[in-house]
């Protein structure tokens, strides 16, 4: 028998209708490595807490069917103890902290404090664990102040620590920059060949494809299938399940290369070791360059800050905005939330100034900025605060003097616009993490503002919540608003904006557009970036052009 | 509610981690009350929200170790004292809570005088005992001054004492704490249904 | 975030006692006078625990602790030494008001009471790191529960300052208006209290799994990351003061039977 058997599970959330797992029977290999895909509510998370038995004992609830992981049954034996055996990294690094130590170090050793673990054992776990993770240099800092990726990290870093038999880690990189996304999926793999089982829930297709073993595709609440990577992300219903297979399928598929099965490769090197050669592309002359349009909104000049003395997150940050959507990227911990912030007034800049249509921002107050600029915070939880969707969606429109009429009508609009007028009257805190993350973002466009900054508002989404994004994105673009987003998620970069602004150690490596910046190697390796996998995939084949959409690929190339 | 269910206590993390966060909010609300200089404490919405929450017993948890923590780490000592009333307002709004009194507005208010009540039974002996009978307050001191000077017997001016300070001070924090509950989430409030157990599907 | 905690380690000898033995002395310095029952033992107590600040470098700090029970004995003194209903014998008066000798010796009483209890309690908050506490309360059998409260309160009270300035931040930048004058400032206080307070209370449900995926409440023994260093007097210390509690009782006793 496998070491996790799953028989016909069934369970449904206090005070909730309808079944968010509608008999799930799954048996899972020790040292496997399991990808969970599917549209946001199809049951993934809860999955992975019926594994470590959260669920049913710590959500109650109704529950049916059998979840047994190394012999325990996950219903019964106590949380604390399968943890022993089964780690899980929760989906929102925000809220993972034990809130019962002030240093990353201890936050670390929270865990292995209790089971036990040997005070010199215990260091030399940390030690190792931090430096895998990237976070040595945090470990006396209070985990409350990181950036969003380096909270994720200290997240994950927490739970390997404990050595777990099995690790389920929930979209763990959700806020990682692609190379720090990167090595988590790779200090992940290496994990299985000491025969510890990994269960990944992801919405980076191409990633999930590259490393699990097998996948399964989750919609509400159901398992629909499982499998090789080919086999499951090239069956034909994919998108009907809100899944958008990844750019080497989608490209041999166009190209009809398909491999001996009927199957489409899923991976980059199948791909191209499919297509090598096969394929050639054709020099693309006029080269789309990024033309400034014409009146600048926002400036900012030389902008320097830090949260300590001595230590400056920002050096002289001087950049020049106009109409044009631009993506701000770079690894974590650049400064990009910070730099946000600034523009936004939120924070006050240690020295240089910030200019909205040529006028200092320095006298007014962040309040007074409401109308002209917005922001969409890069935590939801951060920026809700009313009990109820409506509310706080209209709670920006009033403050910026519209009529209680006026402002219902916005804020309706709005939550039209990112597909959740259906919400209006429910508590925020009720709804998922990515339909929150909709709701901040619907309370700063309500606002109608003529420059807005969103902080990586695809965290959670699903290929739909992405399309949703940049299909606003494109919207307000039009409505001559100035769009800034920082962004983790390289494909929505080159297919959604214009320009693109590459950060790394509080400083611009990279400006221009998105051609420019993704041919750039050393600033994509020095910000932590990668290519959109598009890209990724035509350089191997031997394009010269930075290939971003799948059109400019396939108008590119051509079957020899 | 049948007697045995309004003392029923879940002693799982999630009333465990419940514990620090009503402690933290006595204390914002006492830094609140401060800062804008109101006659009020305001340092017991922490306790009554881990009653209306957790019940009697957590909440009397909440009230003794708020004292205790506070008393034996930031120096404000003299709060040990009143650990006492802590202990028994938290008991006591649990009761109520659990016995449907936080419902609507009016029984919010009910429950709010039962709190009033309870800290005045318990907090004038201390008085007497510890400080002659005075409370701290001014308001209340003034009382106090006052029906001394007219020469009534001590229990009793500290009994207006008390009364000046802490009947106002339980009636806003119970309509705060009302608001507040009527805030929160289901997926919260479900953690604590006491009466809830896993159904099951099969 | 900075702790709401006074604890500053300023390296003295004080600082490495252990905090047990600082309450064992709490309690002498507290009870001794209350059973000996004489006002001389009061000031002996708190020049003992003037003597203990100063020697722990700690005594300025300390000063900050009680200066604000300083308005409540005042007016304890003038309600007392005017209106006590034992009052009979005039002391002085002031112009036309009488203070009276009983009730400014109450009042004397009720002080010295005051002053002790936050001189000895200043010296383990000022000299003991509230973790540290919590960790010894664990390791000597209490519950790892018990630990945690204490400990996250310490972290907890941080974190909602900082869940203030998150929400500050979220109302201001959507127009609200929360710096500038003083009234601007208090105004804005207000709509803070109920969204400070509802977001800690759901933050605890997240921490609350958390804590149960790390093995929080788990049976097994558990580890510690160093020991505690042990300060060589402790044990001496403990039973001195724990004698001396003892010795007032059988005196108290004595005096009552004879
Ligand atoms: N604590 C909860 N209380 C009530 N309903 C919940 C709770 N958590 C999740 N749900 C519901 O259960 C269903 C499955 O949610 P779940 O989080 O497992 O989906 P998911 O696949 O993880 O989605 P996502 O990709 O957004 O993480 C959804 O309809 C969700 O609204
Ligand atoms: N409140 C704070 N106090 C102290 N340091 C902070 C605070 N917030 C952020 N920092 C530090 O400032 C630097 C920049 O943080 P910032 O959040 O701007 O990075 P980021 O580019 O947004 O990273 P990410 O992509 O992970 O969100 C980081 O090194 C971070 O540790
Ligand atoms: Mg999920
Ligand atoms: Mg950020």
């Amino acid at each position: 028998m496998a070491f996790i058997e799953i028989e016909n599970l069934r369970y449904r959330y206090p005070k909730t209708e309808r079944l968010a797992l509608q008999g799930i029977s799954l048996s899972i290999e020790k040292g496997s490595f399991l990808g969970i895909i599917g549209p946001n509510g199809a049951g993934k998370s809860t999955l992975g807490s019926a594994i470590i038995g959260l669920v049913p004992q710590f959500y109650k609830g109704a529950y049916g069917g059998h979840v047994s992981v190394g012999g325990k049954d996950a219903a019964t034996v106590p949380v604390s103890e399968i943890a022993r055996s089964v780690g899980l990294v929760f989906q929102n690094p925000f809220n993972q902290l034990s809130g019962a130590k002030d240093r990353v170090y201890d936050e670390v050793c929270f865990g292995m404090q209790n089971f036990g673990i040997p005070s010199d054992e215990m260091r030399r776990r940390a030690d190792e664990t931090l430096e895998l993770m990237g976070i040595s240099a945090f470990r006396d800092r209070n985990p409350f102040d990181l950036s969003g990726g380096q909270m994720q990290r200290v997240a994950i870093a927490s739970i390997l620590v404990l050595r777990p038999e099995v690790i389920i880690l929930d979209e763990p990189t959700s806020q990682l920059d692609p190379a720090g996304s990167e090595e988590v999926f790779r200090a992940v793999e290496k994990l299985t060949e000491s025969g510890i089982t990994i269960i990944m829930i992801e919405q980076k297709i191409d990633k999930i494809a590259e490393y699990s073993d097998r996948i399964l595709l989750m919609d509400e609440g159901r398992a629909i299938a499982i499998g090789t990577p080919d086999e499951i992300l090239s069956r034909p219903d994919l998108e009907e399940h809100g899944i958008i297979p990844p750019a080497p399928a989608r490209i041999s598929r166009a190209l009809s290369f398909a491999l001996p099965d009927g199957t489409f490769p899923a991976t980059q090197e199948a791909a191209v070791t499919l297509m090598e050669g096969r394929v050639g592309f054709r020099k693309d002359e006029k080269k789309g360059e990024a033309q400034a349009s014409a009146e600048e909104l926002l400036r900012t000049e030389d902008l320097s800050f830090s949260y300590t003395e001595g230590n400056e997150v920002l050096h002289g940050i001087s950049l020049a905005f106009d109409g044009r959507p631009t993506a701000i990227i770079g690894q974590n911990g650049a400064g990009k939330t910070t730099l946000a912030k600034l523009m936004k007034g939120l924070l006050k800049p240690v020295s240089g100034r910030i200019l909205l249509r040529g006028r200092d921002i320095a006298g007014n107050t962040a309040a007074s900025l409401a109308g002209d600029i917005g922001y969409v915070f890069q935590n939801p939880d951060d920026q809700i605060f009313k009990a109820k969707v409506a509310d706080e969606v209209m709670f920006g429109p009033l403050n910026i003097g519209m009529s209680e009429k006026e402002a219902r009508k916005k804020a309706m609009e709005a939550l039209e616009m990112v597909h959740l007028a259906s919400a209006a009257d429910r508590n925020p805190y009720d709804l998922d993490l990515h339909e929150r993350k909709m709701v901040a973002l619907a309370s700063v466009i309500a606002m109608e503002t003529s420059v807005l900054i969103l902080d990586e508002p695809t965290i959670a989404q699903d290929d739909r919540g992405k399309t949703m994004i940049s299909g606003i994105i494109k919207e307000l673009a039009a409505r001559v608003t100035l769009v800034i987003s920082i962004l983790h998620d390289m494909d929505l970069v080159a297919s959604s904006f214009r320009r693109v602004i590459a950060m790394a150690h509080g400083r611009v490596l990279a400006d221009g557009s998105p051609e420019e910046v993704f041919s750039k190697e050393e600033v994509l390796s020095e910000a932590g970036l990668e290519l959109p996998h598009t890209a990724a995939l035509a350089k191997k084949l031997g394009a010269e052009d930075i290939l971003l959409s799948d059109a400019s690929f396939l108008a590119a190339a051509f079957r020899v | 509610m049948t007697g045995k269910s309004i003392f029923r206590t879940k002693f799982d993390v999630a009333s465990i981690v419940l514990i620090p966060a009503c402690i933290g909010i006595n204390y914002i609300g006492k830094l609140f009350a401060s800062a804008l200089k109101l006659p009020l404490w305001l340092d017991s919405i922490g306790t009554c929200i881990g009653a209306c929450l957790g019940g009697p017993i957590i909440g009397g948890i909440c009230g003794a170790a708020n004292n205790l923590i506070y008393g034996l780490t930031t120096g404000d000592s003299i709060t040990l004292i009143y650990a006492l009333t802590s202990l028994f307002i938290g008991f006591f709004v649990g009761i109520m809570a659990r016995a449907g009194f936080m419902k609507t507005f009016p029984k919010a208010i009910i429950t709010s005088l039962v709190a009033g009540a309870v800290a005045i039974i318990i907090s004038t002996p201390l008085n007497i005992i510890f400080w002659g009978g005075q409370t701290g307050n001014v308001w209340g001191d003034a009382v106090f001054a006052a029906s001394q000077a007219a020469s009534l017997p001590l229990w009793l001016s500290s009994l207006f004492d008390e009364i000046i300070v802490d009947v106002p001070d339980k009636i806003i924090t119970l309509i705060l704490v009302f608001v507040i509950l009527k805030a929160l989430p289901d997926k919260l409030t479900a953690l604590y249904d006491a009466a809830d157990e896993v159904e099951r599907l099969d | 975030m900075r702790s709401i905690s006074l604890y500053r380690d300023n390296g003295t000898w004080l600082c490495r006692v252990h905090p047990f033995t600082k309450l064992a002395y709490i309690l002498a310095v507290i009870l001794v006078p209350l059973l000996l029952g004489s006002l001389w033992a009061y000031a002996a107590a708190i020049v003992l625990d003037i003597c203990i600040l100063i020697s722990g470098k700690s005594l300025r700090r300390a000063r900050a602790l009680i200066i604000f029970s300083f308005t409540i004995i005042v007016t304890i003194f003038l309600i007392r030494g005017l209106f006590d209903a034992d009052n009979i014998t005039p002391a002085f008066s002031l112009g036309p008001v009488v203070f009276y000798q009983e009730g400014l010796m109450k009042a004397l009483r009720t002080g010295a009471v005051i002053i002790n209890m936050l001189l000895s309690f200043s010296i383990l908050v000022l000299t003991s790191k509230p973790e540290d506490i919590a960790d010894e309360l664990e390791r000597h059998g209490f519950s790892p529960r018990l630990s945690y409260v204490i400990a996250s309160v310490f972290s907890i009270i941080p974190q909602m300052m900082g869940t203030m300035d998150t929400i500050t931040d979220a109302q201001r930048s959507r127009g609200m208006e929360t710096e500038g004058k003083l009234s601007q400032r208090m105004k804005a206080f207000i709509p803070l209290i109920t969204p400070v307070v509802t977001t800690s209370l759901i933050n605890t449900r997240e921490r609350a799994i958390a804590l149960e995926v790390r093995g929080f409440g788990s049976k097994g023994k558990r580890s510690y990351l160093s020991p505690w260093k042990k300060h060589r007097g402790d044990r001496a210390m403990t039973i001195v003061l724990l004698l001396s509690i003892a010795a007032a009782a059988a005196w108290r006793l004595a005096s009552w039977l004879s």
